[in-house]
């Protein structure tokens, strides 16, 4: 008897729903065998195809609820849940060292990763909270001279107000300085407060809100002042009462508070307690109104419709015919032109490199980011591995679970759930501990970060990370057991493919591979910090004190000097305009026989007084030092090295040298020395000798061992000569270190980062080392009866694990190698990689797995054989 | 007139099952229908309209015996319940009282 197309009838039996299959397909071969008597069996398959067909509907497809008392709801009902729990507890309690390894090492590496997240989340919102942000930009010279292109923030002074005149699409500008602490004195009470010049329409373009005063008014006029609100409170008891009040500023002019701003958030890059009006920078600053200086920074507000791309085609001239060093004809030799940078950017973004944005903060914030993903993975590998290990335990229960008819996902479900369990305890340890870390981790950072639950943004991220984590943490052993066939688990054959021990191996070496990195990178880190600190500067930074000279204390140095060297304590005294460890200012002024009139050279440069030499403890070179015995030194200047390979003579001592218009010799040529971020080469230096107008800093090289003393006459003095200003000091090695500050928490972070990771990966080298000891206690015992000695069962038992270690350190020593080299680019003095830094970190991974695994391996491999084998 | 949820298919279905009673399944229904009105009835349009009739209350089914052309396979059987007879009644006599209201010189013209 012929039958219907076979095809036809599968496709029906996998549309069909199962409780129509018998009735539909009896009623097809009926018609089917009535047809083939009547028309054929050739027309009867092609008519069968289309009834086939004519069942593809929705009522034949949808699938029969079921509801009996086996159904799904069941499967979720409140005693199979309690089960779960139940399940899932004992566990835990019957495997205490496994869960405690388990979760100590997830709220480890979870608190790092929270700590990390949240310092990252703050970082991000430096300077966002400005209502017309995303129009603000900082405006940016890129300076083409010397044959180098360069690029900085600093502007001239008036452009602030001249460009909102020539171009539409700026709403509003405002300039902004650089800070600096002027001394507030109000009746009796006499402070430094920190604070900055801004342009007048500075309260409009940024969200700083104002408790009194107006925007409009808040910076017009040239003796106005904007005062925060803890100023306000600190001096007049109330922000309303500040309003109309004078304030004294360095003993000098009275400015009157026209406004009073709140104060600033936290995440403010640049931080100011009051602001003074534009028109008062150029008065005390009198370069300020010439085009050709660098100095303050200009903000513009542009309209949201800009173009930007043809708004910065329309700037990039703008200069020319301002600044009249730029030669449009002879651009080749110096130029500058014009760019904006979006102002949310600028926190991040800081670092300029050949002329352009590249990077700062975002590369840290990157790297953590990396960091705390990484130990994350740690953390969950470990609970992987730990969960796969013991799986041939809790493989029978899964054995009996499919047997009564658990299904795939649900068993799936079931161990994700255990994971999720685990992570969420571990998440609730981990919030613990991140509130004990937190108020250190703040001050190791320098921020203010508060655990932020009022957040949604922050509830969510916790809970995606339980998610997360517990998805991966519990997918392996889930697949993996959820995929055992019940038969053969509950004969007991349950065998590990090589495959499963592979994947294990894999997990421990890519631990390992992270682990090493981060070791790596703390040496070298450390290694670089320490250059840093130790490094010779080419002068002496100890023992060696900075006074600002402000007050009185600048016309009555030469007082101040004779009575300071009388005093205990002092060893010498001259005075800098700038800090030594960090000449700011640079000019391209300067001129000398045999110049090639198309090189601009850009000379640092700052004025001193006598005994500079003998208060830094630089080096002469040749020549001598600025003396009262020779009357010429008012025109006398000493380079640095540098700036002798740069101007070309071959002995350049006695040679002439013009400076500033101000022709005169070179007398001294000082050993080149570090006068700015070790991040930078050493710049060509003039020293000019300085003694009439002075401003800047006292330097003071104190008697090595008395800084005490010096600081007790350093403070009579200065209160005895300026009464009125609060005494404030420096010490030049502190000084120097803050310069670094960046780097040396990132050394100490790295540190922790490095100490957690090793201590996670080895929490879960311990956990897979104890397993193995266990299910090879058999084995062991037969070895020790047979006559192996203890050396020869560690041995057998460690060697695994080194293997994996020894794969792990080949792996990550030419990424680390990669890693350090780029962070390193960022330095121009450093300390450069060596062969021993990967051997050593690879040395101390290898210890510490040996360590953590021959604890468990000679555990196992003491143990009385007799025990191990009477069981059977 | 609760009868519009009665399609026109639903109705000839209906009323071959009235026919047809108490051997009306799928496959017969379809083929009296083919041999009726002349055009191809597919068993799956059948069943599924049965499927409606069912749900509406209009007919009722159990399984009936197995037989050798259907692969051993047993057939469902509709019988009409009361409810879809007094429905077809129904039916029936508002045709009816519209077919005698039409004109017979009307009627004639047709034929």
């Amino acid at each position: 008897m012929n039958q219907p197309p076979r095809l036809a009838d599968r496709l029906l039996n996998w549309f069909c729903a199962p409780h129509l299959r018998e009735e539909v397909l009896g009623d097809l071969h009926e018609r089917y065998a009535l047809r083939v008597e009547r028309v054929g069996e050739a027309r009867a398959r092609w008519r069968y195809w289309r009834e086939v067909l004519a069942y593809v509907r929705p009522s034949m497809i949808r699938r029969q609820p079921t509801d009996n008392e086996y159904s799904i709801h069941f499967l979720l009902g409140p005693d199979m849940l309690r089960n779960y729990f139940k399940i899932a507890f004992r566990n835990f309690w019957q495997n205490k060292s496994f869960s405690a390894i388990n979760i100590l090492g997830l709220a480890l590496g979870l608190t790092c990763s929270l700590l990390i997240f949240l310092w990252v989340r703050d970082e991000l919102s430096v300077d966002r909270y400005h209502a017309n942000g995303p129009q603000l930009y900082r405006l940016m010279e890129r300076k083409f001279s010397d044959g180098k292109r360069t690029a900085g923030p600093g502007t001239p002074w008036p452009i602030s107000m001249e460009l909102p005149k020539k171009f539409p699409e700026v709403v509003r500008a405002a300039g902004f300085a650089w800070g600096g602490s002027l001394t507030f004195s109000v009746n009796n009470k006499v402070n430094k407060e920190k604070g900055n010049w801004a342009g007048a329409d500075w309260f409009k373009m940024f969200s700083v809100p104002l408790v009194a005063g107006t925007p409009e008014t808040a910076l017009k006029t040239p003796n106005s002042l904007a005062i925060s609100r803890k100023l306000a409170e600190n001096y007049f008891d109330s922000p309303q009462a500040a309003i109309g009040k004078a304030i004294q500023i360095d003993h000098n002019e009275a400015y009157q508070v026209t406004a009073v701003f709140e104060n600033l958030p936290q995440n403010t890059n640049d931080q100011y307690d009051f602001l003074l009006p534009w028109v008062d920078f150029e008065k005390r600053n009198g370069w300020a109104k010439d085009w050709g200086n660098q100095g303050p920074r200009t903000f513009l507000q542009l309209r949201p419709d800009t173009d930007l791309a043809a708004f910065q085609a329309k700037i990039k001239n703008f200069l020319w015919g301002y600044n009249k060093e730029i030669d449009p004809k002879n651009l080749a030799s110096y130029n500058i032109e014009l760019f904006i940078q979006p102002f949310e950017d600028v926190y991040l973004h800081s670092e300029t490199e050949n002329g352009e944005i590249a990077g700062g903060r975002i590369g840290y914030v990157r790297l953590f980011s990396i960091v705390a993903v990484f130990i994350l993975l740690i953390a969950c590998i470990n609970f992987m591995n730990l969960a796969t290990a013991r799986s041939a335990k809790r493989a029978k229960e899964v054995g009996i679970r499919k047997v009564v008819g658990a299904e795939r996902s649900r068993l799936i479900a079931q161990f994700i759930g255990e994971a999720m369990l685990l992570t969420f305890i571990a998440v609730v340890v981990a919030l613990l501990l991140i509130a004990l870390l937190l108020p250190g981790f703040n001050e190791l950072t320098g921020k203010a970060i508060a655990m932020p639950f009022g957040e949604l943004n922050f509830v969510l991220a916790l809970v995606g990370i339980v998610a997360i984590t517990g998805i991966l943490a519990g997918s392996y052993p889930a697949l993996f057991l959820s995929s055992l066939q019940p038969v053969r688990v509950l004969k007991g054959a349950l065998k590990f493919r090589p495959g499963a021990t592979r994947f294990r191996q894999g997990l421990v070496v890519v631990q390992f591979v992270i682990s090493m990195l981060l070791i790596i990178g703390t040496f070298v880190v450390y290694r670089q910090v320490n250059f840093i600190q130790t490094t010779n500067l080419g002068f002496d930074r100890e023992n060696l004190i900075y006074i600002p000279l402000e007050g009185g204390l600048s016309k009555k140095y030469t007082v101040l000097k004779q009575e300071l060297m009388t005093m205990p304590g002092i060893q010498s005294i001259s005075h800098m305009d700038m800090k030594p460890t960090f000449i700011a200012q640079s000019t391209g002024d300067a001129d000398w026989t045999g110049k090639d009139p198309t090189i601009k050279i850009q000379f640092s440069h700052t004025g001193v007084g006598y005994d500079m030499e003998k208060v830094l403890k630089t080096r002469l070179l040749a020549g001598r030092d600025f003396s009262r015995a020779y009357a010429t030194d008012s025109a006398a200047y000493i380079i640095n090295e540098q700036a002798a390979r740069r101007i070309g003579y071959k002995n350049p001592i006695g040679q002439s040298l013009t400076f500033w218009g101000k022709q005169g010799t070179i007398i001294g040529v000082v050993q080149d020395f570090h006068f700015q971020s070790l991040h930078d080469p050493i710049q060509p230096l003039i020293i000019r000798l300085n003694e009439t107008d002075l401003y800047g800093n006292l330097l003071i090289r104190t008697q090595p061992g008395q800084t005490k003393e010096a600081l007790a006459s350093l403070e009579a003095i200065c209160k005895q000569l300026n009464p009125t200003s609060p005494f404030t000091y420096f010490f030049a090695d502190q000084e120097y270190q803050n310069m670094y500050k960046s780097e040396q928490v990132v050394g100490e972070l790295v540190n922790y980062f490095a100490f957690l990771a090793i201590f996670i990966a080895c929490l879960g080298l311990f956990g897979l080392a104890s397993f193995t000891a266990e299910q090879r206690t058999k084995e062991i015992g037969v070895r020790k009866v047979l006559g192996a000695s203890v050396f020869s069962i560690v041995g057998l038992l460690s060697n695994d694990f080194l293997k994996l270690v020894v794969v792990a350190i080949v792996i990550a020593s030419p990424l680390a190698w990669y890693a350090m080299t780029k962070w390193l680019q960022g330095f121009a003095y450093k300390e450069e990689l060596s062969w021993w830094i990967f051997a050593l970190a690879g040395l101390l991974a290898i210890v510490i797995a040996l360590l953590t695994v021959s604890f468990q391996s000679v555990k196992a491999a003491l143990m009385n054989p007799v025990k191990s084998l009477r069981s059977e | 007139m609760r009868r519009s949820d009665l399609g026109e298919f639903e109705e000839v279905v209906l009323l071959a099952v009235a026919a047809l009673s108490p051997k009306a399944y799928s496959v017969v229904i379809a083929e009296e229908l083919e041999r009726e009105t002349g055009n191809s009835v597919s068993t799956g349009a059948v069943h599924a309209a049965l499927q409606r009739l069912e749900q509406k209350g209009y007919v009722s089914s159990f399984l009936g015996e197995a037989t050798a052309e259907r692969g051993g396979r047993r057939k469902r059987l509709f019988t009409v319940s009361a409810l879809g007879g007094r429905i077809l009644q129904d039916v029936r006599a508002v045709r009816n009282r519209l077919w005698e209201r039409i004109d017979s010189h009307l009627l004639l013209d047709w034929q």
